[in-house]
C-alpha cells in the first residue's frame, strides 16, 4: 500500500473541517451576529494588562486603551506589575495619575495571579483582559459589549490580527490570525470556541466570580478558563469587528517556542481535566466536532509533514544521486518539454490543493467580516509556502513535551 | 435538527461532491493520456512501416534516403521519454505500457539497422551508436545513473544515437538483437559500436569506452 493513502482520510476531514467553517459563516446565526448594531445599554467595564517586563510596548498599550471610544466613567484600567525586572513599573507609574487607570504591583507569580489581583481590585460588569504587547481599535470595546447583550454569553473574543508585520515570518502569522478570525467568527455561532486569547478577551463578573478566577492552565490560562466556561455550559461568543493587533515573534525560534507552549498546554487541558468535553454530545459542535477536529489536525499535521518531508527526501536523494559526476550546467537545467501529457495527477496533490484553497478562502473572508486594513496578498503566499513546513515543527516539539513531561519557560 | 447537525451534513455533501470530482478529474486526465498513449501507439506503427520501406528502397538507390533516416532519432527520444513517465504512472506491468514498449523497440532496431546499412553502403563513417540495456525489475540499482548520463551525452553530442532496450522485455526481435550482441544479463549494459561493455560507475567512466574523437562537438566548416 501506498504511504499516500494514510494521508486521505485526514485531507478529506481537513476538507470537512474547512466546508463547515464555511457554511456556518454562512448560517444565519452567523449573519445576524454580523448584523448586530451598538449596544445602547453600556455596563461598567474593567480592563486587566498584566505585566511582565513589558517596557517596550505598554506605554502603547495603555495609549490605545485611554483611546477607546467608550464613556470613561464605566471604563477603569487596571495595570498589574507581575514582578517585572524591567522599567515596567516606572511606565506604570507614568499613567497612574490618569483618573482611569490604576496601577497594582506584585511579585512575580504568573499570569494568572497578575489577572486574579486585577479581579479582585474591581467590581466592574465586565472583565476584560490585554496583553501589554497588544493594541485596540477605538470602536473594539464598542463591539465586545454588544455580545454581553445576550444574557447567556459568558465571554466574549475579538478579531486578533499581527501588529506591522515586518518579516516573512510575521505575515505568515498575521494570514493565520486572519484566518483564525473566521474560525472564532463561525465557531461562536456553535458555540464551539475552546480559548479566550489574552488580547482583549471579556468576561462576565458573575461567571468569572462563579468559576472562580483563572489558574496556571499549564501556561494557557486563557485556554483554560474558556474550557472551564464551556464545560459549565455558558457560551463563549465572538465579536469579528472588535480589531485587536498583536505582538508577533519575529523569529522562527521564537515562533517555535511560543507555539509549542500553546499546543503543549492544549493538549495537556483537554487531556486533563477536560478530556471529557471530546466527544461529548452535551457540548454539541464543541464536543462531538471542534475538539476532535482540533486534536486529530496535531496528528493529522504531523504524518502528513512527515510523509511529505518522506518523499520529498527520497525524491531529492534521488535526483542528485542520477546527477552525481554530471556537469552542473546540464544537470540543473530543467529538461523535456511544458505537455500536459506530464501533469501529475495524484488525488493526494489534488486535495491538498483544494484545502489549501478553502484556507485562503476562509483568509479572505476573515479580512472582510473584520474589516481590517491592509493587503494580505504578501502574508497569503508566505503562509502558502511556509506554513506546512513550520507549524509541524512545534506540533512534534509540544507532542514530544507532553509525553516526556517536559515544561519548558514562558518567554519567547 | 440542530444548526450543526444541519451544517456538517451540507459540509459532508460538499467534501464528498468535492472528493468526486477529484476522482474525476484525475480519471479524465488519466483517460486522456491514454489516449495519447495510443496515439504514439499509431505513430511508431507509422514509423515502423516508413522505416520497413525506407529499408526496402535502400536496395534500389542507398545513399539517397540518408538525410530521411536521420530525422527518427529526435521523435524516438520524445517518445522514449513519454514512454518512461507513462509507465512510472500507469506501472511497468501495463498491457498498453507493454505493447508501446514493444513497438518501440521494434522501431529502434529498425533504425539502428538501417543506419548501420547505409553507412555500410554508402561508404560513409557510421555515428557513434550505443545499444544501453536496461532494467525497471528493480534489479539494477546503476540503471537511472546510467540513463541520466547517457541523456546527457545525447543532448550534448547531437550525433550519437543512443537506442535503449529493457532487457527484460518479451519481444522476439530484441532477445534475436541481445544474442546477436552477444550481451549478457549484467545490467545496465552498453555496447558501442559494436563493443558491449557492462555497469556504470561514472560519467567519465562512460566517455572512456567510447572510441577516440566520437565524443567531439563538431563545427561545421563555412
Amino acid at each position: 500500500m501506498s504511504p499516500e493513502m494514510f494521508a486521505y482520510p485526514f485531507l478529506f476531514i481537513a476538507i470537512f473541517v474547512e466546508s463547515f467553517i464555511l457554511v456556518t459563516i454562512l448560517s444565519k446565526p452567523a449573519r445576524d451576529a454580523r448584523a448586530r448594531g451598538p449596544a445602547t445599554v453600556l455596563p461598567t467595564v474593567a480592563i486587566i494588562v498584566p505585566c511582565w517586563n513589558e517596557m517596550t510596548t505598554l506605554a502603547a498599550t495603555c495609549e490605545s486603551l485611554l483611546a477607546l471610544d467608550y464613556p470613561k466613567e464605566k471604563l477603569e484600567i487596571i495595570l498589574v506589575d507581575d514582578g517585572s525586572t524591567d522599567a515596567t513599573p516606572t511606565i506604570m507609574q507614568s499613567f497612574a495619575q490618569h483618573p482611569q487607570v490604576r496601577v497594582i504591583l506584585k511579585e512575580n507569580g504568573g499570569k494568572h495571579t497578575a489577572l486574579n489581583a486585577g479581579i479582585a481590585s474591581t467590581e466592574a460588569e465586565l472583565i476584560g483582559c490585554l496583553d501589554a504587547d497588544s493594541f485596540v481599535e477605538p470602536d473594539a470595546l464598542r463591539e465586545i459589549v454588544t455580545c454581553f447583550i445576550d444574557e447567556q454569553v459568558a465571554a466574549t473574543t475579538a478579531a486578533m490580527s499581527v501588529h506591522r508585520p515586518k518579516n516573512m515570518l510575521q505575515h505568515m502569522q498575521n494570514a493565520e490570525y486572519t484566518f483564525g478570525i473566521s474560525l472564532r467568527h463561525s465557531f461562536s455561532s456553535v458555540n464551539g470556541i475552546y480559548v479566550t486569547p489574552g488580547p482583549f478577551s471579556f468576561y462576565r463578573r458573575s461567571v468569572v466570580n462563579e468559576l472562580g478566577g483563572f489558574r496556571y492552565g499549564h501556561q494557557t490560562e486563557d485556554m483554560e478558563m474558556a474550557l472551564r466556561i464551556q464545560q459549565a455550559g455558558h457560551k463563549i461568543d465572538n465579536a469579528p469587528r472588535a480589531r485587536v493587533y498583536t505582538k508577533t515573534p519575529e523569529t522562527l525560534f521564537k515562533l517555535i517556542k511560543q507555539r509549542t507552549r500553546w499546543t503543549s498546554g492544549f493538549l495537556r487541558n483537554i487531556f486533563g481535566e477536560y478530556r471529557g468535553l471530546i466527544g461529548s454530545q452535551r457540548h454539541g459542535a464543541l464536543g462531538m466536532l471542534v475538539l476532535p477536529s482540533a486534536v486529530l489536525s496535531i496528528g493529522s499535521s504531523i504524518l502528513l509533514f512527515s510523509l511529505v518531508l518522506f518523499k520529498l527526501t527520497r525524491h531529492a536523494s534521488a535526483a542528485i544521486n542520477i546527477r552525481a559526476g554530471i556537469p552542473l550546467s546540464y544537470a540543473m537545467t530543467p529538461h523535456g518539454s511544458f505537455d500536459w501529457f506530464y501533469f501529475p495527477t495524484s488525488a493526494y496533490l489534488f486535495l491538498g490543493a483544494a484545502t489549501l484553497l478553502a484556507s485562503f478562502t476562509l483568509i479572505a473572508i476573515g479580512k472582510r467580516i473584520s474589516r481590517t486594513p491592509g493587503n494580505l496578498t504578501f502574508g497569503i503566499a508566505s503562509y502558502a509556502l511556509l506554513y506546512a513546513f513550520i507549524a509541524p515543527i512545534w506540533l512534534i516539539s509540544a507532542t514530544s513535551d507532553v509525553v516526556r513531561g517536559k515544561r519548558r519557560g514562558w518567554r519567547y | 435538527m440542530s444548526l450543526t447537525a444541519r451544517n456538517a451534513l451540507i459540509a459532508l455533501g460538499i467534501t464528498i461532491v468535492l472528493t468526486g470530482t477529484v476522482v474525476y478529474t484525475i480519471n479524465y486526465l488519466n483517460r486522456a493520456r491514454v489516449a495519447e498513449l495510443s496515439a504514439i501507439g499509431d505513430k511508431l506503427s507509422i514509423d515502423i512501416l516508413s522505416l520497413d520501406t525506407q529499408f526496402s528502397l535502400l536496395t534500389a538507390a542507398p545513399c539517397d534516403s540518408i538525410a530521411s533516416s536521420t530525422t527518427l532519432i529526435s521523435e524516438l527520444a520524445d517518445m522514449g521519454t513519454r514512454l518512461a513517465y507513462a509507465e512510472s504512472q500507469l506501472g511497468s506491468d501495463n498491457a498498453q505500457v507493454l505493447r508501446l514498449k514493444d513497438q518501440y523497440s521494434l522501431l529502434e532496431i529498425r533504425d539502428y539497422l538501417i543506419t548501420k546499412q547505409l553507412a555500410t553502403a554508402c561508404g560513409t563513417k557510421p555515428p557513434v551508436m550505443v545499444l544501453y540495456f536496461y532494467s525497471n525489475a528493480g534489479d539494477c540499482a546503476d540503471c537511472d545513473r546510467a540513463g541520466y548520463a547517457l541523456s546527457y551525452l545525447r543532448d550534448t553530442y547531437p550525433k550519437l544515437r543512443v537506442y535503449s532496450f529493457d532487457y527484460n522485455l518479451d519481444l522476439g526481435a530484441l532477445k534475436t538483437l541481445i544474442a546477436v550482441t552477444k550481451v549478457k544479463n549484467t545490467l545496465p549494459a552498453f555496447v558501442i559500436n559494436g563493443k558491449p561493455s557492462y555497469g556504470f560507475t561514472s560519467l567519465t567512466d562512460l566517455e572512456k569506452q567510447f572510441p577516440k574523437g566520437a565524443l567531439a562537438t563538431t563545427t561545421p566548416k563555412l
